[in-house]
C-alpha cells in the first residue's frame, strides 16, 4: 500500500470506505476502496467478491475500471480509476440546468454501458444517479457491482432486494424474482427523466406501496390484459385504476419528441416490452449522435 | 457469467503454457513422480466433490473450486499451504463467486470433519485440525495468488450445446459429461479452453458408446491436435484408474507429499503451521505404527 498516498476520504461504500489517493509512481489519482474483513464472519464479503469477480471481467469505458487488488495485512483494497464525481453531485452542482446535448450524451454513455454489461450476462441491479461516476472528460462510468450478478443457466431465484426503490421496476416492487435485463432498462428510464429535468428524480416514492401508485398514475394501473400474470406475482395487491392526467410533454418538458418516445419505450411496466440497451441505442433519439462515440 | 471467453481473465491469465506448468511444479516433482503428483490433485479432487455434494452445490460450483485448487498448485509448490486447508477453502469460496449463497461457517467446517473422517480415513488419520479462522485465512492467500480472477468457463454448456446440434443420442450427452467430470482429475483445465475439453469428451464418448460422429467433427474448424491431446490425457487417467486403488494406496503416496518446513518463522501463518506439524506427526506416527506392524 506504499504506493498510494491517501489524499482524502470520498465516501463510504456498500462494504467499506472510499479514498482518493496518488500513485506514487505514476502521479495517477485513483480512487481507493478498502473492503472490511470482519474476523469469524464470512471472510471476504460476497458483495466485495461479486465486485472484483465482475470487474476483473468487464473492460469498457463505460464501465468504471478495476485498475488492482491490493493485499495486505488481513485488507483487501480495490483501486479504481479516479472520477471527479458521481451524477447525484453533478445533479447537485448543475443549478437546474442540463444542457440537451450532455442528456443526450449522459444518456448514450448509460446505455452503452448497460449493453456492455447485458452482452456479458451481467446484470447491474443497482442503477441510480449515485452509481454512475462522471470525469471531467465528461465520460460517464457504470460503478458500485456489489450488487451485481452474472446471469445464465440455470435461471434461478435471485433476491426481490434489489435496486434502491426509485429506480425499481414495478415487477420488482410486486416481488418477482425472475428478472433479467430489463430490470437496468427500467432504472435506465428513471435516470433518463432525471436527466431530462436536471435531476428531478421521476418516482421519488416513500414506500413500496407509495411508489407503484406513483409509477401507476404516470403509466396507468396495469391489468392481466396489459401484463400477463400480474396477479400471480408474490407481492401483488389490486391498485386503484388511476386515470392518467399527466401527458409525457409534462414528464420531460425539455425533451425533444424523440427522447420522450425512448423515455415511453423504457418506462413499460411489463418486462418483456421494456426496449433493451442494445435497441435503445439504434432509437432516432441518438441518430445524430456522432456514431464512433456509440 | 457466460460473457466473451476469449475477452475473459481465464482466457487472458488462467490457460497455461504446458512448459510452464511444469517448470513451476519441479520443486515438487522433484519428491514425486509425475503420477503420485496427479494422485495427490486426483485425491483432492474427490475431497472437494464430496465436500460439494454434501453441501448440495451445482457441478458447477464443485469444478470451478477444484478448479481454484488446481490454479493455487500451479503457481505454489504443495508444501506452500496444506492441501487439507485448501481444498475447503476453494469450495467456500466458489459457493460464495457462483452465488450459491454463503454457507455458514459452522456448516461448512462440520461437513468437513465429517467427510474427512467418514470418506477419507484412508488418507487422513486423525481429527481434521482446521478451524474457520484458517480458512478466512486461506481464502486471501487463494485470492491473491489467483490475481482476483475468479470467473470460470466450463466445459459444461459448450458440451450441452455441442450435443443438441450433433443430434447426439440421449445417452451420449451423459457419458461425455462424466468424462468431463473426470477431465478435473487432469491437467486439462489449465492448459486448454473449456470448449475443447467439451469436443474430447464427446469424441471419446462416442467411441465408448460406438456411435459415429466423424462427418459432424469433420465440420468444425477446431485445433484437432489438441482435442487429441486433452482425448490422451483422459486416456491417460482411465489407465491409471484401472490399476490404482486409492483407498489402498494414496497414504504412500502422502507420506511422501512435501509438507511445510517447520523450520518456517512462527510469525509466519503460525496457526496453519502448528496444524500441518500436528498433521505431519499423525502421519508419521502412523507410519511407524504400520512398518511396526
Amino acid at each position: 500500500m506504499q504506493k498510494y498516498e491517501k489524499l482524502e476520504k470520498i465516501g463510504e461504500g456498500t462494504y467499506g470506505t472510499v479514498f482518493k489517493a496518488k500513485n506514487r509512481d505514476t502521479l495517477e489519482i485513483v480512487a481507493l476502496k478498502r473492503v472490511r474483513l470482519d474476523d469469524d464472519d464470512e471472510g471476504v464479503p460476497s458483495s466485495a467478491l461479486r465486485e472484483i469477480c465482475l470487474l476483473k471481467e468487464l473492460k469498457h469505458k463505460n464501465v468504471v475500471r478495476l485498475h488492482d487488488v491490493v493485499h495486505s495485512e488481513r485488507k483487501l483494497t480495490l483501486v479504481f480509476e479516479y472520477c471527479d464525481q458521481d451524477l447525484k453531485k453533478y445533479f447537485d452542482a448543475c443549478n437546474g440546468e442540463i444542457d440537451p446535448d450532455t442528456v443526450k450524451s449522459f444518456m448514450c454513455q448509460l446505455l452503452r454501458g448497460i449493453a456492455f454489461c447485458h452482452s456479458n450476462n451481467v446484470l447491474h441491479r443497482d442503477l441510480k444517479p449515485q452509481n454512475l461516476l462522471i470525469n471531467k472528460n465528461g465520460e460517464l462510468k457504470l460503478a458500485d457491482f456489489g450488487l451485481a450478478r452474472a446471469f445464465g443457466f440455470p435461471v434461478r431465484f435471485y433476491s426481490a432486494e434489489v435496486v434502491t426503490l426509485w429506480y425499481r421496476p414495478p415487477d420488482v416492487l410486486f416481488g418477482a424474482k425472475m428478472y433479467s435485463t430489463s430490470i437496468d432498462m427500467w432504472s435506465a428510464g428513471c435516470i433518463f427523466a432525471e436527466l431530462a429535468n436536471a435531476g428531478r428524480p421521476l418516482f421519488p416514492g416513500n414506500d413500496d406501496d407509495d411508489q407503484l401508485k406513483r409509477i401507476f398514475k404516470l403509466l396507468g394501473t396495469p391489468t392481466e390484459d396489459t401484463w400477463p400474470g400480474l396477479s400471480q406475482l408474490p407481492n401483488y395487491r389490486p391498485f386503484p385504476v388511476y386515470h392518467v392526467s399527466t401527458t409525457w410533454q409534462q414528464v420531460a418538458p425539455k425533451l425533444n419528441s424523440k427522447g420522450r418516445d425512448l423515455l415511453q419505450k423504457l418506462l413499460v411496466c411489463y418486462p418483456p416490452d421494456r426496449l433493451s440497451a442494445e435497441d435503445s441505442l439504434q432509437h432516432a433519439y441518438f441518430s445524430d449522435v456522432n456514431p464512433s462515440l456509440k | 457469467m457466460a460473457g466473451n471467453f476469449w475477452a475473459s481473465s481465464h482466457y487472458q491469465q488462467w490457460l497455461l503454457d504446458r512448459q510452464d506448468l511444469y517448470r513451476e511444479r519441479q520443486h515438487d516433482l522433484k519428491i514425486l513422480a509425475e503420477e503420485e503428483y496427479q494422485k495427490i490433485m486426483m485425491l483432492f479432487a474427490n475431497v472437494i466433490q464430496a465436500l460439494g455434494e454434501q453441501l448440495k452445490f451445482r457441478q458447477q460450483v464443485i469444478a470451478t473450486a477444484t478448479i481454484y485448487f488446481k490454479r493455487f498448485y500451479a503457481r505454489n509448490s504443495l508444501k506452500c499451504i496444506d492441501p487439507w486447508l485448501m481444498a475447503p477453502t476453494c469450495a467456500f469460496l466458489a459457493s460464495k463467486v457462483e452465488e450459491y449463497g454463503v454457507i455458514s461457517n459452522s456448516r461448512l467446517m462440520t461437513t468437513c470433519q465429517n467427510i474427512v473422517k467418514n470418506k477419507f480415513a484412508h488418507a487422513f488419520t486423525g481429527e481434521y485440525p482446521y478451524r474457520i479462522q484458517n480458512v478466512l485465512e486461506c481464502e486471501f492467500y487463494l485470492l491473491e495468488m489467483m490475481d482476483c480472477c475468479l470467473i470460470m468457463y466450463h466445459p459444461y454448456r459448450p458440451l450441452v450445446k455441442f450435443c443438441a446440434d450433433l443430434n447426439a443420442d440421449a445417452d451420449l450427452l451423459p457419458t461425455a459429461w462424466r468424462m468431463v467430470n473426470d477431465s478435473l482429475r487432469t491437467d486439462a483445465p489449465l492448459l486448454y479452453p473449456p470448449y475443447l475439453t467439451a469436443l474430447a469428451c464427446i469424441h471419446l464418448a462416442s467411441i465408448v458408446k460406438q456411435k459415429d460422429i466423424k462427418g459432424w467433427c469433420a465440420e468444425l474448424s477446431v485445433d484437432n491436435d489438441k482435442v487429441m491431446e486433452i482425448t490422451r490425457m483422459l486416456v491417460n487417467l482411465y489407465d491409471m484408474w484401472k490399476t490404482y486403488d486409492e483407498k489402498k494406496e494414496v497414504q504412500v503416496v502422502l507420506a511422501k507429499m512435501p509438507k511445510p518446513s517447520p523450520s518456517r518463522p512462527p510469525s509466519e501463518t503460525p496457526s496453519l503451521q502448528d496444524a500441518n506439524a500436528q498433521q505431519q506427526q499423525q502421519q508419521q506416527n502412523q507410519q511407524q505404527a504400520q512398518m511396526q506392524a
